[in-house]
C-alpha cells in the first residue's frame, strides 16, 4: 500500500515540476543551474501527533477506559480549543499539594536538587524521528504544570533491544499557575540536539494548580535532516558535562592511587582545623553530583564524601535518565548506612538489571527501612525476592505503576513482616497475594491499592485488614470495582484508627444501605474521605460527618444528586478543620452556592469543575 | 502521520481526476444521515448526528464501518430528565470507541457494552436510557455484524426483497429493551437491561446491498412494501444524487429521523447539506428514522 501511495506521489509530482508549477524540485534545479546556493532550506519540517502513550506514571481514569486516562494524549486534539473537564483528556491522578499534607505521604528527601520538580511523567512515541525545533502541548484545563520536555535517542517501535539510550532536556521550567483555567497550546523553546528523536518525555508538576491539570495533545515539529550548522552548535563536551555523567559517579578512586605513595603529610590547609563532623555538616546540603565532584579534589574530602554517614538517605530519581548498573556499583561502597532509598523512575529501557540491583541491595539492604520503587519497570519477580531477602527491617515500600511486574512477584512481599506503608497502585497483584500480604504484615499503617483491577473480591480484602491489621490509618480504595457495605462495614469496625479513605469511583457501595453513615460513626478520627463519583451520597451521610468527624479536613463528594447546600453548611460549621471540599458536578450545588459558601467559610477550597 | 497523510491528499486527487479503477476486494459503505426531531415543525434542529430524542452515528476504522442508532426513551422527560442526553452521549462514545479501534469487528455487543461502561465513567451524573442498534462491516470479510437492544433495528435489502432483518425486543406494549442508568436507589423501579441481552447475528452481504438502520418511528408508521417502494427510487450511479422523499402521516408520538445514502463524487459533508436544504423544501411530515447505506465498491484512499 505504502509503495503504491509513493508511486503515487512520485507521478504527481512529476507532472507538477513538469507542468512548470510552483515547487521545490523546480527552484533547486533552477539554482543549480544558475550555480548558485539554494535560498530555500533542503529540509521540510514534519509535524506531528503522537502515536502511542508508552508509559506514564499515573491517571485518573480507569484501567481498561479511554475516559480520564493517559492514552489520550496520543492522536488529534479532542477538545481543544475549548476548556473544560472533559472525558477525552488526559487526567494524572493528583494535583495541588492535597496529597503531601496526608500521613500517607512520604517523607521528602534530603539533597533533592533544586531544579528538580517533576511529580509525574509521560512518554510518548512518535511515528518518525526527526531533529526537533518545537514541541507543542495542547492543555486544556488549568493549564501551567509542565516542568520539563525530554527527548530520547532510542527508538521505541525498533525490535532491536535500546543500547546506548540518551535522555537529552529540551525544555525545562519551574510549575506555573495559571490565573484562568482556559485551554492554551503551551510550545516553549526548545533547545536544539544533536541526535534524531521520536520518543518525548513530558514532566508535570500540578502543586500550584487549583484544579486537575488536562493535556488533549502533543506535536512535535522537527527537521529529517541534520540542521545546518548555523542553525546549531556542535555538542561541546565542556567540563560540567563530563561531571553530569555517570563518569564522575564511577571515576572517584582515578586520582589519587598515585598520590598515596608520595606524599603522606596532610596539607589541607585550613579544613584540617575543622573538627570531621562540622565538614560533614556542611557536605550533607551539597547535592550527588556536587558531592561525587567534591569527592574527586583531595584525598581528605574524598573520605567525607564517601564515609555513609553522608548516604543515610539516597534519592536517585532526579537522575532517572543517566542511572545504570555501574552507577549503583559506585555508590555501593558508600551506602552501607542506607535508610531510605528511591529509585523511582529509573532502570528503565535496561539500564538496570537484576544484576547490578541485586549487588546493590546486598550491600545496603540491611538497615534500609524505606524503599521507593515507583515506576520501575526493569523490576520482576526476582528482583522482588532479592528485596525481601536483603531487607528484613523494611517498613515502607512504593511499587507504585509498577504494572510489568506479574502477579506472582508479589507473594515475597508477605516477608517483610515490619512493613508499614505499601503502595502498590496500578499493580497486576491478585488476591491470593494480597491476602498473604494482610496475614503477615499485620503493622500496616498506610496502604494503598488504588486501580488494582485483578484483586476479585474487596469484601475479603477488607475484612482481612479489619482482622489482622488493626492499626491501618489510611486506606487507598480508589477505583476498587466490588466494595459493597458488607465489606466496608467490616472494615471500619476493625480499623478504628483510620484517618484516611479513599473510596473514589467505587459504584458499588449504596447510600442507603447506612454505610457512610455507620463509617462516619465509627471512625471519629476521620481526616481524609473521598466518595468521588459515588451518586449515592445523600444529605444524611454528610449531616452524619458533620455530627461524627470533627477532625474532618478533605472530603470529595464529586457527581452526587442528592446533597443539598443545607447539609453542606452544617457540615462547613462543623468541621472547622476542613480545608479541601470537592463538589464538581453535584446537580443542587451551583456555582452561586459555591460562592455563597466559600465567602462564609474563606479557608476551605471548595472546588466545582465544570465542562464548558 | 501527518506525512501519510499529506501522500493520501495526492492520490485521492490523482484518483478524482482520472483514475478510474477502484480496488475491488474491500467493501465499504456510502452513507449519508439526516433526520429530525418531533419539534421539526417549530424549526428546531439540533445540531451533530442528534434529532429530537434519538441520535446515531457513523464511522470508520481500518477494516470496519460501524453504523448506530438509539432511541432515547421519553418517559424520562417526566423526570426531568432530558432523554435525548443518554442517547446522544451513547452514540458519540460508540464513535469514539469505534475511531480508536478499541472494537473487534465481529462483537458489536463489545461495542455496546464498552461505550455503556464508558458513560459510567464520566464524571457528569448521566441519567436516561435509550435502546441502541448497532451494524458492523466487516470490509475484508464482507460479513454484516448486527445487535440490536430494544425496538430500533435493521433491515437489508438486497433486489428489492428484505433478506434480513431484526428482532424487536419489548417487555410489554412501548416498553422496549433499553440500556439504562437510572437515579441511586430507584433502581429496582426502572427498567435497566444489560448489554448482553442485544441480540446479534452476522451474515454475508453483496454488492448492491442497502442496510437500513432506524428507530421504531420507521417500522411503526411504514409497511414493508412502503419502504421497499420508496428505497427502489434510490439510484445508485456516481453522477448524481438522488432523493428520496417520504410524505408520511402526522404521528406526534415518534420522533423522526431518516438518512438517504446515495453515491456522490464530492466529500460526504456538502451532499448532506444538499440533501438536507433540498428535503427541508420538499417534505411535509416525518415521523422515521433510519440510515441507508447502499454497499459499493470501495475507493482506494477514504477521505477523512
Amino acid at each position: 500500500m505504502l509503495t503504491l501511495l509513493s508511486m503515487f506521489y512520485y507521478i504527481c509530482l512529476r507532472r507538477r515540476s513538469r507542468s512548470g508549477t510552483r515547487g521545490e524540485a523546480l527552484t533547486s534545479r533552477r539554482a543549480v543551474e544558475s550555480g548558485q546556493r539554494a535560498v530555500l532550506p533542503v529540509s521540510v519540517e514534519v509535524e506531528q501527533y503522537a502515536k502511542e502513550v508508552l508509559d506514564f506514571s499515573s491517571h485518573y481514569g480507569s484501567e481498561n477506559s479511554m475516559s480520564y486516562t493517559m492514552w489520550n494524549l496520543a492522536g488529534v486534539p479532542n477538545v481543544y480549543p475549548s476548556s473544560g473537564d472533559f472525558t477525552q483528556t488526559a487526567v494524572f491522578r493528583t494535583y495541588g499539594t492535597w496529597w503531601e499534607q496526608c500521613a500517607s505521604a512520604p517523607l521528602p528527601f534530603r539533597r533533592t536538587p533544586k531544579g528538580f520538580y517533576s511529580k509525574d511523567y509521560i512518554e510518548l512515541g512518535f511515528e518518525e524521528p526527526v531533529y526537533p525545533t518545537a514541541v507543542e502541548v495542547f492543555e486544556t484545563y488549568y493549564p501551567g504544570a509542565i516542568v520539563q520536555i525530554l527527548a530520547c535517542s532510542h527508538n521505541p517501535f525498533t525490535q532491536n533491544p535500546p543500547t546506548d539510550v540518551r535522555w537529552e532536556v529540551l525544555w525545562s521550567g519551574e510549575p506555573t499557575k495559571v490565573l484562568t483555567p482556559q485551554a492554551r497550546q503551551f510550545s516553549p523553546k526548545i533547545k536544539h540536539i544533536g541526535f534524531p528523536t521520536n520518543l518525548l518525555r513530558l514532566e508535570v508538576n500540578s502543586s500550584l494548580l487549583d484544579y486537575y491539570t488536562e493535556l488533549d495533545a502533543v506535536i512535535l515539529r522537527g527537521v529529517k535532516e541534520r540542521p545546518m550548522l548555523a542553525l546549531y552548535k556542535m555538542p561541546i563536551i565542556d567540563i560540567s558535562d563530563l561531571s553530569d555523567s555517570e563518569e564522575e559517579l564511577s571515576d572517584v578512586g582515578g586520582p589519587f592511587r598515585q598520590g598515596d605513595g608520595k606524599h603522606q603529610r596532610t596539607g589541607n590547609g585550613y579544613f584540617d582545623k575543622l573538627p570531621y563532623e562540622l565538614i560533614q555538616l556542611i557536605l550533607s546540603h551539597l547535592t550527588l553530583p556536587d558531592l561525587c565532584r567534591l569527592a574527586q579534589s583531595c584525598k581528605l574530602l574524598h573520605q567525607h564524601c564517601c564515609d555513609p554517614l553522608q548516604y543515610t538517605q539516597l534519592s536517585l530519581q532526579p537522575y532517572w535518565a543517566r542511572l545504570s548498573d555501574a552507577s549503583l556499583g559506585h555508590l555501593q561502597s558508600r551506602c552501607t548506612l542506607l535508610q531510605r532509598l528511591n529509585l523511582s523512575w529509573t532502570g528503565n529501557r535496561g539500564v538496570l538489571t537484576l544484576t547490578g540491583f541485586s549487588s546493590f541491595m546486598k550491600a545496603c539492604g540491611l538497615s534500609l527501612v524505606c524503599l521507593e520503587m515507583s515506576c520501575c519497570h526493569f523490576l520482576n519477580e526476582a528482583c522482588l525476592e532479592v528485596i525481601s531477602q536483603t531487607c528484613p527491617g523494611l517498613q515502607e515500600l512504593n511499587l507504585s505503576s509498577c504494572d510489568r511486574l506479574p502477579p506472582q512477584a508479589f507473594t515475597h512481599i508477605s516477608k517483610l513482616t515490619r512493613l508499614r506503608r505499601l503502595v502498590l497502585y496500578r499493580t497486576k497483584i491478585e488476591q491470593t497475594a494480597i491476602l498473604s500480604i494482610l496475614t503477615f504484615c499485620i503493622e500496616l499503617r498506610h496502604l494503598n491499592l488504588g486501580s488494582c483491577v485483578r484483586i476479585e473480591d474487596y469484601d475479603v480484602v477488607a475484612s482481612m485488614l479489619a482482622t489482622r491489621c488493626r492499626s491501618l490509618c489510611s486506606l487507598d480504595l480508589w477505583r476498587c470495582r466490588n466494595l459493597t457495605d458488607r465489606g466496608l462495614t467490616e472494615l471500619v469496625s476493625g480499623c478504628r484508627m483510620l484517618e484516611e479513605l479513599d473510596l473514589g469511583w467505587c459504584p458499588t457501595l449504596q447510600s442507603s444501605t447506612g454505610c457512610f453513615q455507620h463509617l462516619a460513626r465509627s471512625l471519629p478520627r476521620l481526616r481524609k474521605l473521598f466518595l468521588t463519583a459515588n451518586r449515592t451520597v445523600c444529605d444524611s451521610d454528610i449531616e452524619e460527618l458533620a455530627a461524627s468527624c470533627p477532625c474532618l479536613r478533605h472530603l470529595d463528594i464529586l457527581g452526587t444528586r442528592s446533597v443539598s447546600a443545607a447539609s453542606l453548611k452544617k457540615l462547613l460549621q462543623s468541621c472547622p478543620q476542613l480545608v479541601l471540599l470537592d463538589v464538581s458536578f453535584c446537580s443542587q450545588i451551583d456555582m452561586r452556592i459555591v460562592q455563597e459558601l466559600s465567602g462564609l467559610f474563606p479557608n476551605v477550597a471548595i472546588k466545582k469543575s465544570f465542562t464548558q | 502521520m501527518l506525512s501519510v497523510l499529506s501522500y493520501g491528499r495526492l492520490v485521492a486527487r490523482a484518483v478524482l481526476g482520472g483514475l478510474s479503477q477502484t480496488d475491488g476486494r474491500d467493501y465499504s459503505l456510502i452513507t449519508a444521515s439526516y433526520g429530525f426531531g418531533k419539534d421539526f415543525r417549530k424549526g428546531i434542529l439540533k445540531k451533530g448526528m442528534c434529532y429530537g430524542d434519538d441520535a446515531c452515528f457513523i464511522a470508520r476504522h481500518k477494516t470496519a464501518d460501524v453504523l448506530g442508532v438509539a432511541d432515547g426513551v421519553g418517559g424520562w422527560r417526566d423526570y426531568g430528565v432530558d432523554p435525548s442526553q443518554f442517547s446522544a452521549t451513547l452514540m458519540k462514545t460508540c464513535e469514539r470507541l469505534v475511531k480508536e479501534g478499541r472494537f473487534t469487528p465481529s462483537n458489536p455487543v463489545g461495542i455496546l457494552t464498552s461505550g455503556y461502561y464508558e458513560l459510567l465513567q464520566n464524571k457528569v451524573p448521566l441519567l436516561g436510557s435509550s435502546t441502541a442498534c448497532i451494524v458492523v462491516l466487516d470490509r475484508r470479510s464482507h460479513r454484516l455484524h448486527t445487535c440490536n437492544l430494544g425496538d430500533s433495528g435493521f433491515l437489508v435489502v438486497r433486489g428489492g426483497e428484505v433478506v434480513h432483518r431484526s428482532d424487536e425486543q419489548q417487555h410489554y406494549f412501548n416498553t422496549p429493551f433499553q440500556l439504562s442508568i437510572a437515579p441511586p436507589g430507584a433502581e429496582g423501579v426502572v427498567l435497566s437491561d444489560s448489554p448482553e441481552a442485544a441480540d446479534s447475528s452476522s451474515f454475508d452481504v453483496q454488492l448492491g446491498d442497502i442496510i437500513l438502520t432506524a428507530t421504531d418511528g420507521l417500522f411503526d408508521n411504514m409497511p414493508d412494501y412502503m419502504i421497499l417502494q420508496e428505497l427502489k427510487k434510490l439510484k445508485v450511479s456516481l453522477q448524481h444524487v438522488s432523493l428520496c422523499l417520504y410524505v408520511l402521516e402526522t404521528n406526534s408520538n415518534f420522533n423522526a429521523f431518516f438518512i438517504i445514502a446515495s453515491r456522490f463524487r464530492l466529500p460526504t459533508m456538502t451532499a448532506s447539506c444538499r440533501l438536507h436544504r433540498a428535503l427541508q423544501s420538499k417534505l411535509m411530515i416525518l415521523p422515521t428514522t433510519l440510515i441507508i447505506c447502499p454497499l459499493l465498491h470501495s475507493l482506494p484512499v477514504t477521505m477523512a
